[in-house]
């Protein structure tokens, strides 16, 4: 369960944020976690995670020997103590979480833009002083193109979405007349 | 359905793009990361309110319940079946409303007023919140006006007044429902309302209530509001809600409303299901923490308001009028167990009880009421002059039949005066009976007590009690159809009245005609 995992992760992802904040190496443990939530994933390092006749010591191990030298030692000893629980599979979690607690401290938000054509430099300038004007936020925006919404954009960033397209509105159009 | 033709549709249509708003819309977003019956968790949806609406991808609402700090449980108002892991469910910003207002009144609609009876659309905009907050103590009136429900024993032995809850509690097949029809059909041409919400009950004996009340002509100030056994449970969990908004429309106007829950015990199932599938702890009987408020809430919104309430509320459009919504909450015991944890908790929150048996039912008393252990906290104030002073020795007599009965049982040779107490009683026990569909009027019933009391039962055969009782009504209603009316208008009881009753009985008696 995905909401239960985050649950979950939160106390890790909260510990790691502390001890990197306090020592300063904020950007070297994003680096860290989001590799390490790669090898996570990995479907041969899920089959050892799994695994019934391994230790979690050895797991662990294994793991921190499949990330090489990307780890340091810190992670490699948060590595340790999730396995201890068998909880490396949280690390995609504790990333996340690691980078909403890091977008909040440094106050930026990643936005994500949709629209129908390919916005220009200029554009994509206007909207972003629009929306940090409106979130309050440094946002970093990544845009995409999606002919289906006709005209144009759909806005999201967290769980607010601002819908200004074309397609939007006709779904609101055919609501109001089905009702 | 109802026809329109083609012009009208593109009238409304017309109204309804006019209205349309076609700015821009900033809305909540989450996703769905688990379904299962009924029940789907969200993440996300960080902004959303404790009851509001949430709109899922295939046009389907639900109402978010559990707002924990990662995920939110909201329950499906509809089909699930489309919903998926992965699906984007967004905020509406709304809470659940029902339509209200007169133009629901002969219509049958389901727990969130949507028709279902095929009649077309209800011509109403008024709309009111589905879950509103009881009036305080200060627009409140005490109860002084009778509910007629037309029943000889329950008119006399558990009189219930406007605004009163009395609780209809007994096994299933004792004629709960009965009661309850009995009550609405009796309402023709009084003025008072009446809304049934049928809870879990099977389609078939929704239709047949609703023909009854139509043979009756009772549909056209019924309300009857279904939550049948197939639909969704968050569906059988709203209905008295639901219901009881409709209701409160005519409370607040200044008239009066009977609503009646059948049954409560579905309502607490339902809301159980709910409960559990959010992994709400259990607790007694494996139900939720707040199934009392569950019950003590909707019981608070059945109540009787003061004029000044009525006033304020229709910007002074009614004035000097009280409102009142009565509640016949229905409970179904299992093997007439009454303190399990649902009945225990609604009788204690209801202004008394109406306890029916299967023995007595089985037994050929209809309504089966145990006369005993049903009370009326409130009642005895709104009863009428004649049937108060009447009836008070109706439950006298049957207490003490009930004592002896057991005891005649062992006893060979009685005494005169017991045996004559005895001979009462099992005659005002014949006397109570009543077929159903057959409400009487408060003279009827006054003229019935009457003959009991005044010991003209005494020389009529037991098995013939019933004959004698049918025959002296057909007779006064052919002979003494003014008294009759007098009687009506005002449920008075003096001298004269008695006397006109007496002389009535007594020429009525002569005729030996039964």
């Amino acid at each position: 369960m995905m909401a239960e995992s985050i649950t979950i992760a939160r106390p890790y992802a909260k510990a790691a944020f502390s001890a990197a904040k306090d020592s300063g190496t904020l950007d070297q443990w994003s680096e860290m976690l989001a590799y390490s939530s790669l090898v996570a994933k990995n479907e041969n390092m899920v089959v050892v995670l799994d695994h019934p006749a391994l230790t979690s010591q050895q797991k662990a191990s294994v793991f921190n020997d499949a990330c090489g030298d990307k780890l340091n030692e810190h992670a490699q000893n948060l590595a340790y103590v999730l396995s201890e629980h068998g909880r490396i599979s949280l690390l995609p979690e504790i990333a996340n979480l690691f980078e909403a607690f890091k977008a909040q401290l440094e106050h930026s938000v990643d936005v994500e833009i949709e629209s129908a054509f390919d916005l220009g430099t200029e554009q994509q300038e206007k909207l972003a002083q629009a929306l940090t004007a409106k979130l309050d936020r440094t946002v970093n925006i990544t845009a995409s193109v999606n002919s289906e919404l006709m005209g144009g954009a759909i806005i999201r960033t967290q769980d607010l979405v601002i819908d200004a397209s074309v397609k939007g509105k006709l779904a609101k159009l055919a609501e109001a007349i089905g009702a | 359905m109802q026809q329109l033709n083609p012009a009208e549709i593109s009238e409304i249509i017309k109204k309804r793009i006019e209205k349309l708003d076609v700015s821009s819309e900033a809305r909540n977003e989450g996703t769905i990361v688990s379904v299962s019956d009924g029940i789907v968790l969200v993440h996300g949806l960080a902004d959303v309110m404790y009851g509001e609406m949430v709109e899922f991808e295939n046009g389907v609402y639900g109402m978010a319940l559990n707002l924990e700090r990662d995920s939110v449980g909201v329950v499906v108002l509809g089909d699930y079946n489309g919903l998926a892991e992965g699906q984007k469910a967004r905020c509406t910003g709304r809470i659940l409303e029902v339509p209200i207002g007169e133009a629901l009144l002969g219509r049958v609609v389901d727990a969130l007023g949507n028709p279902i009876d095929g009649k077309g659309p209800i011509e109403t905009t008024l709309t009111a919140p589905l879950e509103k907050v009881a009036p305080g103590v200060i627009a409140r009136k005490s109860v002084d006006e009778p509910v007629q429900t037309g029943l000889k024993a329950i008119d006399s032995m558990v009189p219930i007044g406007r605004g009163q809850r009395e609780l209809i509690i007994g096994d299933r097949q004792t004629g709960k429902t009965a009661i309850a029809i009995d009550a609405i059909i009796n309402q023709k041409n009084t003025g008072v309302k009446c809304i049934y919400v049928a809870i879990g009950q099977k389609q078939s004996s929704i239709a047949a209530v609703v023909r009854k009340l139509e043979e009756h002509d009772a549909m056209d100030h019924t309300i009857i509001v279904a939550a049948g056994a197939a639909d969704p449970a968050a569906m059988l969990f709203l209905a008295p809600y639901g219901g009881t908004t409709m209701g409160e429309y005519f409370r607040d106007r200044g008239e009066d409303a009977l609503i009646v829950f059948d049954d409560l015990t579905k309502q607490a199932w339902a809301y159980r299901q709910i409960s559990l599938l959010l992994r709400r702890p259990p607790g007694r009987e494996a139900y939720p923490g707040d199934v009392f408020y569950l019950h003590s809430r909707l019981f608070e919104r059945a109540s009787r308001v003061n004029g000044d309430y009525v006033e304020q509320h229709t910007n002074g459009e009614v004035k000097g009028k009280t409102g009142s919504l009565t509640a016949l909450p229905i409970i179904e015991t299992q093997g007439g167990d009454v303190s399990a944890f649902v009945p225990t908790n609604v009788i204690s929150i209801t202004d008394g009880q109406i306890f029916l048996e299967t023995n007595l039912f089985n037994a050929g008393v209809r309504p089966a009421m145990n006369a005993g252990v049903s009370v009326s906290r409130v009642g005895g104030a709104a009863q009428t002059k004649i049937i108060k002073k009447l009836g008070g020795s109706i439950r006298l007599a049957l207490a003490q039949y009930r004592e002896l009965a057991a005891f005649a049982q062992f006893a060979s040779d009685l005494d005169d005066a017991t045996r004559k107490q005895l001979e009462h009683g099992q005659r005002v026990t014949e006397l109570m009976k009543q077929k159903q569909y057959s409400p009487q009027s408060v003279a009827e019933m006054g003229v019935v007590l009457y003959a009991a009391n005044e010991g003209f039962l005494d020389d009529v055969p037991v098995n013939k009690v019933v004959a004698f009782e049918s025959a002296m009504l057909s007779y006064m209603k052919a002979e003494q159809a003014e008294l009759l009316a007098t009687i009506n208008v005002k449920g008075d009881y003096n001298n004269d009245i008695a006397n006109g009753i007496k002389a009535a009985l007594e020429t009525f008696k002569s005729t030996q005609t039964w």
